[in-house]
């Protein structure tokens, strides 16, 4: 079985390191990580994920607008994006059945286990 | 033989002196006993400290020469004769000295031994007798003076006068003699006093004409200028055939007691003016309770003028309770001899109620007794609606302060209400960056430990055990992080209507295990028919959740906790009942409250005020964020609520929620 390829864009390199370390951990995931939230579009143009880990508050550009890059994108519009912030609370997640602004969402600090859950959930098959 | 005579011889030449003592020694009808001096100041000394019967002096002296030495003695000694000697040179001024008042004088070398004895013992002699004239005429002068009287007494002829003879008194009393009456006829007439002539002529007609009219009081004017008054009275006298010859007067002085009149007269004026025109009202009355006395204002009051007010009593001017009072009052004064001093409610016979002022003395006749009291009151009715006024002013001044003084109170507690809550919103938006910049953190730990967790299971007990814990307190940072987040206002509301009682009931079921397992039983008193509340049904969970969970900490061996839950229609509510931002209470509102109240340990006084201050907590760390109560009162505030905590007596804390109920 192919790997699945996330793609992971967070400011926080520290999070971004320890993240895709635990999931290629797993041998299921191969996990490209983008630190400047400008960078994302072009990146996932490029490595077309099964899922893209979307964190929202960043410097220069916000999570949402990423997302609508690649929304707009036909190529790549199919592509699910799952946020994953500290700017929600885990039982606001809860309510709304983890989807927040038509996406997914999981609140930091989140273990590996739930990341690895909501992948498994939304991750293209 | 008589005692010695003491004589005081004045002699500065001494063979005189030796003369004069040898002359007096000789005498055998009479001794003497000498006391020569030889210079005047020592010849006063002597006079001043032992008694002589006769000075016999030169004036010829060391200290002293010629008349002036005579002047000297004379004035030192008034009672003791002097006989002063002189050469044959100077006995004109000897001679002088005798004018003045000397006894006798000597020439020196003209008189022997019983010329001598006879001038000391002649001038003593003649001495005693001036002495005893002098006390005579004075005795008589005495006499003469205070004879108040004379008589007089005019014969007539054909009804006309033509003798008058005074008697000796009238010098007394007119200052004129009878000789000065006689020589001068008209003088009787013009003694009188000038407004006096006509009445004095009057009776005189009246008596000339045979009638024997009434005494008559009249003025004179006395030789030495003074007015005098006199008392003239005149009675005609008949000879045997009937005829009128004569008629005698009586003239008497009574200038003293007609002075004595004049200042009784006046005094009294005095007293009268002063007891009609003073303000007060004045009375007296006897023993019996009749007034004796009322001045006019008195008499105005009572609308009685004096004659009918005289005689009467208290009851037959004033209604019978108040006449009682004034007797009683008055028997006191009578009793005791004591001053009676009152203010008192009185109504005036016309029914005006009045304040007076009244003081009551007693009356003493001249032994001392009393006799009757004596009134003055005067009317302090404006004084005391001054008073009155005043008073109430001050009352409503007072009240009026009160208020001030509560209102200002209550600002300040507003105040500080409003600063809390200004707090507690700072609190909240920096707790809210706070938490968020702590997540981050969080989220790299959280991956860190994961990774650590997976790699290292399996080998060393204790790395596993050390990952655990520091797992452990990822979660309890995280939980932190999470109640500064629910603490801070950026919370939406799923607002529905609820039923207050199911909420409350479905939280029990919630915390029935903790319940439990403290053995802690729940009294259940919910109020039926309460009205709907609109809220967030999951918040109010919390915070009953909360309030439960810390009552079940504050009986750690068990105890009772009741819920109570009931409405009512609000009649007083403050303007700041606890966020600025919260949703007021109005009177006329319905509130739904609901009251938690369990048997623990109570909260300590100087804990009360902390309570709902963030990371203020009692319980161990690991156990309590000091969150619990913040967030619990920002939830119940955020639904325009009001929560208050409050111990209550016996042990045990009471928590009361109240809430607005749901408009329909």
């Amino acid at each position: 079985m192919a790997k699945k390829r996330i793609l992971l864009v967070d400011d926080e390199k520290s999070f971004t390191n320890l993240l895709k370390l635990n999931l290629e951990d797993t041998g299921k995931y191969e996990v490209r990580v983008e630190n400047w939230a400008e960078d994302a579009y072009s990146a996932a143009k490029e490595f077309k994920p099964d899922l893209v880990l979307l964190d929202i508050i960043m410097p220069r550009m916000p999570g949402g607008n990423v997302a609508a890059q690649i929304k707009e994108d036909p190529a790549l519009k199919d592509t699910p994006i799952v946020f994953l912030t500290a700017a929600v609370r885990k039982h606001q997640v809860e309510e709304n059945d983890g989807i927040i602004c038509d996406h997914p969402c999981l609140a930091k600090p989140a273990t590996v286990e739930m990341v690895i859950e909501t992948i498994e959930k939304h991750a293209r098959k | 033989m008589d005692q010695p005579i003491k004589v005081l011889l004045i002699e500065d030449s001494p063979p005189d002196a030796r003369l004069l003592s040898v002359y007096l020694s000789e005498s055998r009808t009479q001794q003497f006993q000498i006391t020569p001096v030889s210079r005047l100041a020592e010849a006063l000394q002597r006079l001043g400290s032992e008694d002589f019967d006769v000075v016999v002096s030169d004036l010829q002296l060391p200290d002293s020469q010629g008349i002036a030495t005579f002047e000297w003695l004379k004035a030192h000694v008034q009672d003791v004769p002097i006989i002063v000697l002189s050469g044959s040179d100077d006995e004109i001024l000897a001679s002088r000295a005798v004018r003045e008042g000397a006894q006798d004088y000597l020439v020196k070398g003209r008189f022997d031994a019983h010329g001598l004895v006879r001038s000391i013992t002649y001038a003593i002699e003649r001495h005693r007798a001036e002495q005893a004239l002098q006390e005579s005429e004075k005795h008589y002068k005495f006499l003469l003076e205070s004879i108040t009287d004379y008589t007089y007494s005019v014969k007539l002829r054909d009804a006309l006068p033509i003798k008058t003879v005074h008697g000796p008194g009238c010098i007394s009393i007119t200052g004129y003699s009878p000789d000065e009456y006689q020589a001068d006829p008209g003088l009787w007439f013009r003694m009188v006093h000038e407004e006096d002539r006509a009445a004095v002529v009057a009776q005189v007609k009246a008596v000339q004409s045979g009638e024997t009219p009434p005494p008559l009081e009249h003025r004179i004017i006395h030789k030495n200028g003074q007015i005098r008054w006199v008392r003239h009275t005149a009675v005609p006298s008949r000879d045997r055939t009937g005829r009128l010859d004569s008629y005698d007067g009586l003239i008497a002085d009574i200038t003293e007691r007609k002075r004595a009149e004049e200042d009784l007269i006046s005094s009294e004026g005095f007293y009268h003016s002063l007891v009609e025109n003073l303000p007060q009202n004045i009375l007296r009355k006897d023993l019996n309770e009749r007034f004796t006395f009322a001045n006019q204002r008195f008499c105005q009051m009572l609308g009685q003028p004096l004659e009918e007010i005289i005689g009467k009593t208290d009851f037959d001017f004033f209604p019978p309770q108040l006449a009682e009072k004034y007797q009683r009052d008055d028997r006191f004064v009578i009793r005791t001899g004591q001053t009676f001093e009152t203010i008192e409610e009185n109504q005036t016979p016309s029914g005006e109620k009045i304040y007076v002022n009244v003081i009551k003395t007693p009356i003493y006749d001249a032994k001392g007794q009393i006799i009757g009291i004596q009134g003055i009151f005067w009317d302090i009715t404006e004084r005391k609606r001054f008073e009155e006024r005043l008073q109430k002013a001050n009352e409503e001044l007072a009240a009026s302060e009160a208020a001030l003084r509560k209102s200002h109170e209550e600002l300040k507690a507003a105040q500080l209400q409003l600063i809390q809550a200004e707090k507690m919103e700072a609190i909240g938006t920096l707790a809210a960056g706070v938490a968020h910049e702590v997540k981050n953190p969080l989220a790299i730990l959280m991956m860190g430990v994961n990774y650590l967790a997976k790699k290292l299971s399996g080998t060393d007990d204790n790395i596993v055990q050390v990952v655990k814990e520091m797992r452990e307190a990822i979660d309890r940072a995280d939980s932190i992080t999470r109640g500064l987040l629910d603490f801070s206002a950026s919370r939406q509301l799923a607002i529905r209507s609820e039923d207050l009682n199911q909420v409350i009931e479905e939280t029990l079921r919630l915390v029935r295990h903790e319940l439990n397992k403290k053995q802690i039983v729940v009294v259940k008193h919910l109020g039926e028919r309460l009205p709907h509340v609109g809220v967030d049904k999951r918040q109010i969970q919390q915070v009953f959740v909360n309030i439960i969970v810390n009552s079940v900490h504050a009986m750690p061996e068990g105890g009772t906790l009741t819920v109570r839950t009931y409405s009512k229609q609000l009649t007083e509510t403050s303007h700041f009942e606890g966020s600025r931002k919260a949703t007021h209470f109005w009177v006329g509102d319905i509130a739904v409250i609901a009251e938690v109240e369990d048997t623990g340990t109570g909260i300590p006084e100087e804990n009360l005020a902390k309570i709902f201050d963030p990371f203020f907590t009692t319980k161990p760390t690991g156990v309590g964020t000091g969150l619990g109560l913040p967030v619990t009162k920002k939830i119940i505030e955020l639904h325009g609520g009001s929560m208050d905590i409050k111990n209550v007596s016996g042990g045990g804390v009471r928590v009361t929620i109240k809430l607005k109920a749901h408009r329909s």
